[in-house]
């Protein structure tokens, strides 16, 4: 059953890729807030998968933690983000 | 519109110009989606690469890197003397009564009652003390345990029958770990090569329930010399009473349940300890008639025979950490020794001593010697040649310690001393260590890149691990975590008792 986890975080994983792909071609993005991006997702993939593997150990309060140490500043580098440099080429995104 | 042919030139103009601005935007879709695809597969791939290099990595680091350095002696090392280990004192009302000197040092030191003797404590071990169905831990069901998880040690019959109990005391020649050769096979099986014979044993070992199997020369320095038999208090040597020459040192490691050993100290981390001596003897004893029906000689050993945690370095399980146990990469200290004395050479096929950078971690961490509830652990920043525990400099009171090799030295004294309070094993320092884990990726991940973080990281993971929830002690809400760990067994889809984990938050 463990070893399901794997199978969902590579699910997550395509769909992190394919979300940060689609973001290329429709915003144009210096190379340093990329590099942010790519790395808070990479946080909060690794968050949720420490989380994961805690809930599975039965050490919730581990999960917590790693929820709120890795994946929560990758949440909100995105979110800073997404307002200072993606929303202003909001048109773009649904064109 | 209209029917003027300017106008209709214009309309035609228009349709074209819609045409062509149609064909450019689906040029455009297209070449977005080719950028998309290219980008996806671009971006997937690297990442899946960089993934992939980071895994073997990850896996190379967990190898662990040879340590040349391993051991360091001065010129006071010498091999042990086994009448000198604290339990073998312990349990020996002959050798305590004959040199009751240090009993009296310890009780003066300690301020122990006049009568206090630790021998007669020892004969009742794990029955001194009643059950206490108010305090989780201590309660009959928890008793129940700690004695039935010693059932085949206890119940051997024989001439040291009685004695069986103390086994883990280091009692050699006893029925699991006997020096009977008599079922040798008298052909001597041929292995194509040392590595065919190596992978022949390890693949034995992990049959017969061991977790890591380790190969380690006969190394004098770690034999215990001469080897002491409490039950007859009885000094044997190596060259006369040992019944053959070994070569080889068959290490075994076994490994003890998480949330059991999370419990201490309680009967139920001792129950934990107890099927560990149990699992031990199983092992041991089935490799040693392994090797003798290959036509070799062997005899299995538990605590006896040698330093097993010595050995367990020797031959590339683990490093020693502060609480004096090998520290088994994933594991930490929460594994039990066994080792397999043999003459069967296996040439180029030995391990040798690795470092993960345990040992040095182990610097800046102390969590262990804050859980010790007799202070035997020590404090110092730096391993040592001889012990710097608070009684040190009393004269003639490091009796029980290795001197003249750099280790963490610990107080075993104590140690016993409160196992014997509490009639359990205790086991704080292994419920407590940074490097006790389930067997979870992210434990693995921390494993893998301790040999590059430095030694300002190492501080705050040792503060992070209980802070994350692992490692308390002294915890009743981990005994009755403990006694739900069997819900689900029927199904066991988490597979429980491999990954050393309840799964119940
Ligand atoms: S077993 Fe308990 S008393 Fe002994 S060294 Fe470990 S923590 Fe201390
Ligand atoms: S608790 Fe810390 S200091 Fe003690 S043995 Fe484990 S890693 Fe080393």
């Amino acid at each position: 059953m463990e070893l399901a986890q794997w199978f969902c975080f590579g699910i997550l994983f395509t769909l992190m890729s394919a979300g940060l792909a689609y973001l290329s071609i429709k915003v144009k993005l210096s190379w340093w807030v990329w590099g942010a991006l790519i790395i808070s997702c990479l946080l909060i993939l690794f968050g949720l998968a420490w989380a994961g593997a805690s809930f599975l150990e039965g050490v919730a309060q581990s999960g917590a933690i790693a929820l709120i140490c890795f994946s929560g500043p990758g949440i909100l580098a995105i979110s800073w983000i997404w307002k200072r440099y993606i929303r202003p080429q909001a048109a773009n995104l649904s064109s | 519109m209209t029917n003027d042919p300017s106008n209709i030139n214009q309309d035609q103009e228009g349709v074209e110009s819609t045409i062509v601005s149609e064909k450019q935007s689906d040029q455009g879709t297209d070449l977005s989606r080719r950028t998309f695809f290219k980008r996806f597969a671009v971006g997937g791939g690297a990442a899946l690469l960089g993934g992939g290099a980071t895994y073997a990595a990850g896996s190379a680091s967990v190898e662990g890197r040879i340590a040349k350095d391993y051991p360091e002696t001065n010129e006071d090392f010498k091999p042990f003397r086994q009448k000198n280990t604290t339990l073998s004192y312990a349990a020996s009302p002959v050798l305590a009564a004959r040199d009751n000197t240090r009993m009296e040092q310890f009780k003066k030191l300690h301020d122990k009652p006049a009568d206090y003797f630790w021998p007669k404590l020892f004969q009742h071990f794990e029955h001194n003390v009643p059950y206490d169905n108010s305090r989780p831990g201590f309660t009959q069901l928890d008793g129940a345990l700690q004695h039935a998880s010693w059932m085949p040690w206890a119940n051997w019959s024989g001439p040291k029958g009685k004695m069986l109990l103390f086994g883990g005391t280091g009692v050699p020649n006893t029925p699991p770990y006997t020096w009977d050769q008599s079922d040798k096979h008298e052909n001597k099986h041929q292995f194509t090569d040392a590595k065919e014979a190596a992978d022949a044993v390890r693949s034995a070992g992990r049959l017969f329930g061991a977790l890591r199997v380790g190969i380690a020369r006969n190394d004098k320095r770690w034999n215990y010399d001469p080897i002491y038999d409490l039950t007859q208090d009885k000094e044997l040597s190596w060259e006369k009473d040992f019944p053959f020459k070994p070569k080889s040192v068959i290490v075994m490691v076994v490994p003890m349940d998480y949330d059991g050993m999370a419990t201490a100290p309680s009967r139920v981390s001792a129950a934990t300890a107890g099927i560990g001596y149990t699992q031990m003897a199983v092992l041991a004893g089935a490799m040693k008639h392994f090797m003798n029906g290959l036509g070799y000689n062997a005899v299995g050993a538990g605590n006896d025979l040698a330093i097993s945690g010595a050995y367990g370095i020797m031959a590339g399980l683990g490093e020693g950490g502060r609480n004096n146990c090998l520290l088994v990469p994933g594991y930490g200290p929460r594994v039990r020794i066994c080792k397999v004395f043999t003459d069967f050479d296996f040439e180029d096929e030995y391990d040798q001593p690795h470092t993960w950078g345990i040992t040095e971690f182990c610097k800046s961490c102390k969590k262990c010697a804050d859980a010790c509830p007799s202070q035997a652990i020590s404090h110092s920043t730096e391993p040592s040649f001889y012990p710097d525990h608070e009684r040190a400099k009393e004269p003639g009171y490091n009796w029980s310690n290795h001197i003249g090799v750099k280790k963490f030295h610990t107080d075993a004294k104590r140690c016993v001393d409160y196992w014997l309070e509490t009639d359990s094993d205790c086991g704080a320092c292994i419920a407590s260590c940074t490097f006790n884990e389930p067997d979870f990726w992210h434990h693995w991940f921390i494993m893998a890149i301790n040999p590059f973080t430095p030694k300002l990281i190492h501080g705050l993971m040792a503060e992070l691990h209980p802070a994350f929830g692992y490692g308390s002690t002294q915890n009743p809400e981990k005994v009755k975590k403990f006694w739900r760990t069997g819900e689900g067994m029927r199904v066991n889809k988490h597979n429980k008792s491999t990954f050393g984990t309840s799964n119940i938050s």
